[in-house]
């Protein structure tokens, strides 16, 4: 059993578009979802999904009892079952090897507050019943599964930023183990009043409703929403399938900064060492990189700590390497961001391009980010995602030839 | 691949605190199950719950700020500061970006939840305090323990419902085996909250006087909460060093019903699955197995399910295979439960004697088992299977073998 493991489909949905085709086309216009929220009102700004209809990818039936979360991730596993040839829509039965790894970080914060709050406002005993369900963190996960006939291993795996990469991973070393067929892997989050509200009470919202990454005036994050998965599978058993991947999943990296479970370790230290865990995994060396996607999304602390890990891994060789910043495109994901930029890696491959970073003026850490698309040559694009509750993961993208 | 020893055990339960206290009660077949006493029951239908007693959490918690995390940590930190005691190992003699933290849960910090709404109804939303967000994502829990004991390696949150214990330490025997990591801290945690009590309240699930798992009178599960933490390292590395070894763990199997959200899947399918798939991976047989830990949580249909797995995945030496549910003693401590009951297995694998099913009185021809009723039996165990059965249709099963030098 070949050990690569390798992608055979893309589902996405995210303020800048539902589809892997339309992802890539917001992505590479320079476009952003940050905007008016539909979900808040009021002037409030997001780059939540918006309009979104989960119907019009899963038919109307049976959406009442899901979530916010549940439903956007049922689409995005929808769109990636039938992109890899692998819907079982038609099918009596589940395959027992297909299975979901879905990364959050606030999971199911608004279901589970939601059901609290019925209860002390109309009584413990009249709360609805069918509502229980959805307060677990995994639930998500778990009505993927019943929609898609999804009987392989569930797991929803929670790493802060890095929820999304942590998940792929994860994903990856089942396959290797041979414990699974084909995994959906990714990552979901809801933007909800809860998370909403804390964010801009924690201090992490951008004043200025505008994500501005590693430009001197950056001002915080806004938030995003939306779920992103890939469908891997090993390269033998794709192949075994009459397909040809291109996109490989490479070496993963991850370390905690055991220093604040709510502040950036702005020595930077884990993220370094979550890189450098990565390019080893991939035994290749930061020459070889030849495009960064970079989870910075306008936090003071945050971006500063990743332009000096940046350094630390890169040193020259840095100001050569085009950077992408694609969060201020799609907004501030917190448990999905690292899937949605790890799609953006692989159309990075792929089109042997780096995605614009919307709306970039200027660095002040004297990285090559640009609001225009960058060619490069290379088989090899770092995606970078780390949180101030001390998760730090990087991920390797290689590209087959 | 390495192989994987268990050497270091820390729990906090409603029976109690710390390895040799738990299996002394456990033994005994102690109760933890009283009336609630963290929030006022009387407007439930039910009363009981397993709650963890006389918690005194800044005998743990030292490098962290107790107002600064929910209880769901605070009994993580005590659970893992246990367990790292227990083991004899000195944290800071490892290389720290290889030490890591696999953990489970339910609920994670659902009490900052019911803050939240407190504070909501009492003085409105603007009034949220900046810390609720950072104290509540999903793998804070994880991430507070490698704050507290300085630990850089891979650290996440597996929050697979009531089974998340077995796939947290799953993931961390993974991570050892395969050289990921040299030291792992993988459990579970879950605190009591009133949010889980109404929730499996209005599903009619709660006992209302007892927890009498595969009885034939059995009326349902109790909520509880706890924490239990194993220290997992390569074999080799705890001969050498050593160490207790209490187990060795074989492998492990996962799977989903895709069947229904909170109901098992009536044949038992994904719960055949997953034991099937954790005895292929640990390269044994059923006819390996001397004892099950059941996920049987006192619920009319899950402890026939989980009966019926288990009949048809052992056939003939099903009835000869002993299994109980110490939930009868501890209630269901939800994302703590199979990572508790894998402490349990380990220590029935290390002292050779099983725990008992209690309140066990009249048989159910639909449980046709040898649940261990009410009194814990010595019957030497080699090779012990931990059942845990979760909402999503969640199912784990953990494989563990007695270590022999």
């Amino acid at each position: 059993m070949s050990s690569r493991v390798v992608v055979t489909g893309a589902g996405v949905i995210s303020s800048i578009g539902a589809g892997a085709d339309d992802f890539e086309r917001g992505l590479y216009a320079g476009t952003t979802g940050v905007g008016p929220s539909q979900l808040f009102g009021e002037g409030a700004t997001t780059a939540e999904v918006r309009d979104f209809a989960p119907q019009n990818w899963l038919g109307p039936k049976g959406l009442r009892v899901l979530d916010r979360s549940a439903r956007l991730v049922c689409v995005s596993s929808h769109m990636a079952l039938c992109e890899a040839g692998l819907s079982q829509a038609d099918a009596a039965e589940g395959d027992p090897g297909l299975g979901l790894i879905c990364g959050t970080m606030f999971g199911s914060l608004h279901s589970i507050t939601s059901f609290d709050w019925s209860g002390l406002t109309e009584g413990p005993n009249l709360v609805n019943p069918m509502a229980f369900p959805n307060t677990v963190i995994n639930s998500p996960a778990g009505h993927a599964a019943i929609k898609h006939k999804l009987r392989g291993v569930n797991s929803t795996i929670c790493a802060g930023l890095a929820s999304g990469l942590y998940a792929m991973h994860y994903a990856a070393e089942f396959l290797r183990f041979g414990r699974a067929k084909a995994l959906l892997a990714g990552g979901v989050e809801e933007l909800c009043e809860e998370s909403f509200l804390g964010f801009r009470k924690m201090g992490a919202a951008s004043a200025s409703g505008s994500i501005r990454p590693f430009a001197a005036d950056r001002d915080g994050s806004v938030l995003g929403d939306g779920s992103a998965l890939w469908m891997l599978e090993t390269e033998d058993a794709a192949c075994a399938r009459g397909l040809r991947p291109v996109l490989e999943v490479g070496g993963f990296g991850s370390a905690h900064d055991a220093h604040s479970t709510s502040a950036f370790d702005v020595r930077a230290d884990g993220a370094t060492s979550a890189i450098r865990q990565a390019l080893a995994a991939s035994e290749i060396g930061p020459e070889q990189i030849a495009c960064i996607i970079s989870g910075a999304s306008g936090s003071r602390a945050g971006d500063l700590m990743e332009a000096r890990a940046l350094r630390n891994v890169f040193g020259d060789l840095l100001g050569g390497i085009p950077v992408s910043a694609p969060k201020a495109a799609f907004g501030e994901g917190l448990g999905v961001s690292g899937a949605f930029c790890a799609l953006a890696g692989g159309l990075a491959l792929h089109r042997q391009s780096a995605p614009p970073t919307a709306g970039y003026k200027e660095s002040e850490f004297g990285l090559r980010l640009s609001a225009e698309a960058q060619p490069f040559q290379g088989k090899h694009v770092l995606i970078n995602a780390f949180g101030c509750d001390g998760n730090n993961a990087a991920l390797v993208l290689n590209l087959r030839t | 691949m390495k192989r994987v020893a268990i050497t270091g055990l820390g729990l906090i339960t409603p029976i109690g605190a710390g390895r040799k206290v738990f299996w002394e009660r456990l033994l005994a077949g102690t109760s933890g199950i009283a009336t609630v006493a963290s929030f006022d029951s009387s407007v439930f239908p039910v009363h009981l719950g397993a709650e963890v007693k006389e918690f005194d959490p800044k005998q743990f918690v030292r490098r962290g700020k107790l107002e600064e995390m929910g209880r769901g940590s605070q009994l993580a930190i005590a659970a893992a500061r246990m367990s790292i005691e227990d083991s004899g190992i000195e944290i800071s003699s490892y290389d720290s970006g290889r030490v890591g933290v696999s953990m489970g849960t339910t609920s994670g910090e659902p009490r900052l939840v019911e803050r939240y709404n407190d504070v909501r109804k009492a003085e409105g939303l603007e009034a949220i305090p900046g810390d609720f967000l950072p104290q509540y994502p999903c793998n804070v829990i994880p991430s507070n323990i490698a704050v507290e004991f300085g630990l850089h390696g891979p650290c996440m949150m597996i929050p697979t419902a009531c089974a998340a214990g077995n796939y947290a330490i799953g993931y961390g025997y993974d991570l050892i085996r395969t050289g990921r990591a040299d030291l792992m801290l993988a459990g579970g945690a879950d605190a009591f909250s009133r949010i889980t009590y109404q929730g499996f309240s209005r599903l009619g699930a709660i006992a209302p006087e007892r927890c009498q798992p595969f009885d034939k009178n059995r009326k349902g599960m109790v909520p509880g909460e706890g924490a239990a933490v194993l220290i997992l390292e390569p074999l080799e590395d705890a001969r050498a060093r050593g160490a207790k070894i209490y187990a060795e763990v074989l492998g492990y199997g996962v799977s989903c019903d895709s069947h229904h959200m909170t109901a098992a899947h009536p044949k038992g399918d994904g719960a055949i699955r997953a034991m099937a798939m954790a005895l292929e991976g640990s390269k044994k047989t059923t006819a390996d197995v001397d004892y099950i830990s059941a996920h049987g949580t006192g619920t009319p249909t899950n402890d026939r399910v989980e009966s019926i797995a288990v009949r048809t995945l052992f056939g003939d030496r099903a009835g000869k295979v002993p299994m109980s549910s110490i939930k009868s003693m501890l209630g269901h401590t939800m994302g703590a439960a199979s990572a508790i009951e894998a402490v349990a297995c380990s220590l029935a694998l290390d002292t050779g004697v099983i725990p008992p099913t209690v309140n066990y009185e009249t048989p159910d021809p639909e449980c046709d088992l040898d649940y261990v009723p009410n009194y814990a039996r010595t019957t030497n165990p080699r090779v012990v299977l931990n059942n845990a059965y979760a909402f999503g249709g969640n199912n784990a099963s953990l494989c563990l073998a007695r270590y022999e030098a």
